[in-house]
């Protein structure tokens, strides 16, 4: 483009005359590919009248780009969704327009053209078995719109300028969540400006643990037993409130996120599988905070395999539970109270149908002297980033847990007892993403308004104004896939594989936010000093932990195959 | 009923969030508050929770927070009702988001509501951060008749009297008024809580009653004539002199000195 449209009015041009009809009709061309996909990725890995589970992971790239694929369309679903309730309600806006409208224009050219998996690895339809043919199909008239139109440099620029005319707000684009979601956002929003935000790059620095006070704030203000049921001393809120609570403490600091949030998996654990007696025990000190959990499954050589776990329990003559074996990755474990430890108690077992959950008691311990009881050491790991909880090694040695401490008080249910977990970790995690994202955001707009290079403020370049417009796009893609999965979960159906879809996708947008803000902040930004370097050691973990990237795409992936 | 205060009655507005940058419209009439986000008036806030702070103190019984302006202020009044008033009025007093009600009605409204209400005490933010008129906690001690302590940083009660101490030219100013009597928080009077979760589910279950005007006889018609509402001058670049010989002929060149 010769002019870069300086003279005309970006925001009659930017947004394309009869938007929403053109993106509704581009959800079945994009449905119908996603289909056409799923038939050929079938055809690759079935074996006999099956899917082969050997042949889906020799056949990553089809099988992982089909899951990426899935992962699209569901996403363009959404925010096709979201779009029609917001006009619904007379709130769909200039700005949420222009998400809607780049946000189909890029991943309608990126399902067409290639998906980014990641950085480095792209996957294309003909990687998934598709034909020239086949591909084209994709490409109707209101695709082939959305694909030259939607993602303009016109509609970038004129989303940046609303984003600062509006900054105030809290977010980029009404999400649609409702008037008292917007409170409890605006609330804790106020509370991590104000409490966490100031000190989180110092806690990083410094390598320290997030103060207790921290920890007495956030179970004054309900967040331990938010979806806990009320009657055992929670509130009994909807999944979409754990989102915007781990959403807006994790865009102060991640792990101010995941400290709060955390206690509500572990209370969905004895939900499930705890007997009466412990949900009565439990729940309650869960929900107020006076017990703190820590996860305890991984181990030196079982990561995502976890089938394969070697720590070893065995009843002794009281009934006691005795530990013995090293877990490794255990977050937060000295100032935990109680540990879920997920070992093998049933002799002669290798596989998952060995593994019991454990509630294992022990007494906090401090950052001098983290592990004080008999029969459990264990030391630090330093790590990049997602700093403030602490990693640690953990060995039992003859360690003791109550008789009445097996969940269930079943053995061999632990795997399973875990997997029913696995959704709403999955959702939470999604949400601290979408959390690690929007700060990179936050401090990169700042830094591109205040920062002046050649005369002008950064911002005013259009490739770092486009930055930020693709951060607020796929922000809010990935809050309408997480919200929703979170919306499936409320609604007791079954949505292990929405909730993936929007880790996968919410992971991948923190990291994208996270480097391109720390693009803007140029050399800055590689200074430790800058928040932005802190955020992007935060991010990087977002891909690995609560089922890396890769082993998300393989359960979506078997998933969609049947 | 132990408690000496009753009822404390705290008015709150609906304004232009504090980190918006404000921008004039276009015809001068006022500034642009379309697709703005509004929030509750700061100073309000901390009235809201001095007055919290006192019945949590046992010293009155029940927080009554009144908004007088849009319909939209009902999101106001719910921010106060989660932070923990017990009940809400909102007298709708116009339609457009872009028409502020303007002082001496307000007071006048707030008479008929305390008329009503009979509180022990009204705590209003000292003035409202969109047009800084700070006169409505004023305009209604004198229709009240009641007595009146502006730019409160300390409030305590004691027996019928309240004691406050208030921010005054020079340094700080203590005073002892008899109740009933209008407090207006200042800055420093306290440092406004966060909604919990509880208190923000419990809020949607509180009253919040709807009125107008004419219930409580009042007519809000503006009898202030905005002239012109424009941008405040931007700040002059600098010039650098080179000695103070040159710095004294500019500024005889400029007619200062």
């Amino acid at each position: 483009m010769a002019h870069d449209g300086q003279d005309r009015t970006l925001a009659d041009e930017a947004i394309l005359p009869g938007l929403t009809g053109l993106t509704a009709a581009a959800l079945d061309p994009a449905g119908a590919i996603l289909e056409t996909a799923r038939t050929r990725v079938r055809d690759q890995v079935i074996d006999g009248d099956r899917v082969s589970a050997a042949l889906v992971e020799a056949r990553q790239t089809a099988t992982h780009g089909l899951a990426w694929l899935a992962t699209y369309v569901e996403s363009l679903r959404q925010m096709q969704g979201w779009a029609e309730r917001l006009e619904a309600e007379g709130c769909f806006g200039e700005v949420e327009q222009l998400l809607l409208q780049i946000a189909f224009g890029e991943y309608l050219w990126q399902i067409y053209g290639g998906i980014q998996m990641n950085q480095g690895e792209v996957v294309r339809l003909q990687d998934l078995g598709l034909s020239q043919d086949e591909m084209r199909d994709l490409m109707t008239p209101e695709v082939t719109t959305l694909c030259e139109r939607g993602n303009t440099q016109e509609a970038r620029l004129r989303l940046v300028a609303l984003m600062q005319e509006r900054s105030a707000e809290t977010t980029v684009g009404r999400t649609g969540l409702g008037e008292e979601l917007d409170m409890i956002r605006d609330q804790f929003r106020r509370y991590a400006a104000d409490r966490i935000e100031p000190h989180a790059h110092d806690w990083h620095l410094k390598d320290e643990l997030i103060p207790m006070e921290v920890i007495e704030e956030l179970s004054e203000m309900g967040v331990f037993g938010l979806t806990i049921p009320e009657e055992y001393g929670g509130l009994g809120m909807p999944k979409a409130s754990m989102c915007v609570v781990s959403e807006e403490l994790s865009r102060g600091y991640i792990g101010v996120g995941s400290l709060g949030t955390r206690s509500e998996i572990a209370a969905e654990l004895v939900l499930a599988g705890g007997t009466d007696d412990q949900k009565a025990h439990w729940l309650p000190r869960l929900a107020s905070g006076e017990v703190l959990p820590t996860a305890v499954f991984t181990e030196p050589n079982t990561g995502s395999d976890l089938g394969s776990l070697r720590t070893k329990a065995r009843k002794d003559d009281n009934g006691d539970w005795i530990l013995n074996g090293n877990k490794t990755w255990i977050t937060h474990a000295a100032r935990t109270h109680v540990m879920t430890v997920l070992a093998r108690s049933v002799e002669g077992t290798d596989n998952y149908k060995g593994l019991s959950m454990f509630l294992a008691e022990k007494t906090p311990g401090t950052d001098e002297k983290p592990f004080v009881d008999p029969g459990i050491s264990g030391g630090e790991i330093e790590v990049l980033g997602y700093r403030g909880m602490k990693e640690y090694t953990v060995n039992f040695d003859d360690f003791r847990v109550k008789g009445g401490n097996l969940l269930g008080q079943e053995e061999g249910h632990g795997f399973k007892q875990l997997m029913e977990t696995f959704e709403s970790a999955r959702i939470q995690t999604a949400a601290r993403a979408i959390g690690v994202g929007q700060s990179a955001l936050d401090v990169s707009m700042r830094y591109a308004q205040d920062r002046k290079q050649f005369g002008k403020p950064l911002i005013a370049f259009p490739r770092v104004a486009s930055k930020l417009a693709m951060m607020a796009v796929e922000l809010m893609v990935a809050r309408q896939l997480t919200y929703h999965s979170a919306s499936e979960k409320d609604a007791g159906r079954r949505c292990d594989l929405e909730a993936g879809m929007a880790k996968l996708l919410g992971a991948r947008v923190a990291w994208a936010a996270a480097d391109n803000g720390l693009q803007i902040h140029g050399g800055n930004g590689f200074a430790l000093e800058y928040t932005i370097s802190r955020i992007l050691c935060d991010a990087r973990i977002l891909n690995i932990f609560e089922g890396a990237a890769e082993i998300q795409a393989q359960v979506i992936a078997r998933r969609l195959l049947g | 009923m132990g408690e000496p205060l009753g009822k404390i009655l705290v008015p709150v507005k609906r304004v232009i969030d504090y980190n918006v940058k404000v921008r004039v419209k276009a015809d001068g009439s006022g500034v642009d508050l379309a697709n703005v986000k509004m929030s509750m008036n700061p100073f309000d806030e901390i009235a809201v929770e001095e007055a919290i702070r006192l019945k949590e103190a046992g010293k009155a019984e029940k927080v009554i927070a009144v908004s007088i302006g849009v319909k939209q202020a009902q999101e106001t009044l719910r921010t106060a009702l989660a932070m923990g008033a017990d009940r809400a009025i909102l007298v709708v007093a116009s339609e457009d988001v872009h028409e502020d009600i303007e002082p001496l009605a307000v007071a006048k409204i707030l008479k008929a509501v305390i008329d009503e209400e009979q509180p022990g005490l009204v705590i209003a933010g000292k003035q409202a951060i969109d047009n800084d008129m700070n006169a409505t906690g004023q305009m209604l001690a004198a229709l009240t008749g009641y007595a009146q302590a502006t730019f409160a940083n300390k409030l305590e009660i004691e027996g019928d009297a309240a004691v406050v101490t208030r921010e005054v030219d020079g340094g700080l100013q203590t005073i002892k008024v008899s109740l009933p009597a209008i407090v207006t928080a200042d800055l420093r009077l306290n440092e406004p809580r966060y909604a919990s979760l509880p208190n923000i589910m419990k809020a949607k279950k509180k009253p919040l009653d709807e009125k107008t005007p004419a219930d409580y006889g009042v007519d809000p018609a503006p009898r202030l004539q905005v002239i012109k509402t424009s941008e405040p001058e931007t700040r002059q670049a600098g010039e650098m002199v080179g000695s103070v010989d040159e710095l004294i002929a500019k500024l005889k060149e400029k007619g200062i000195v």
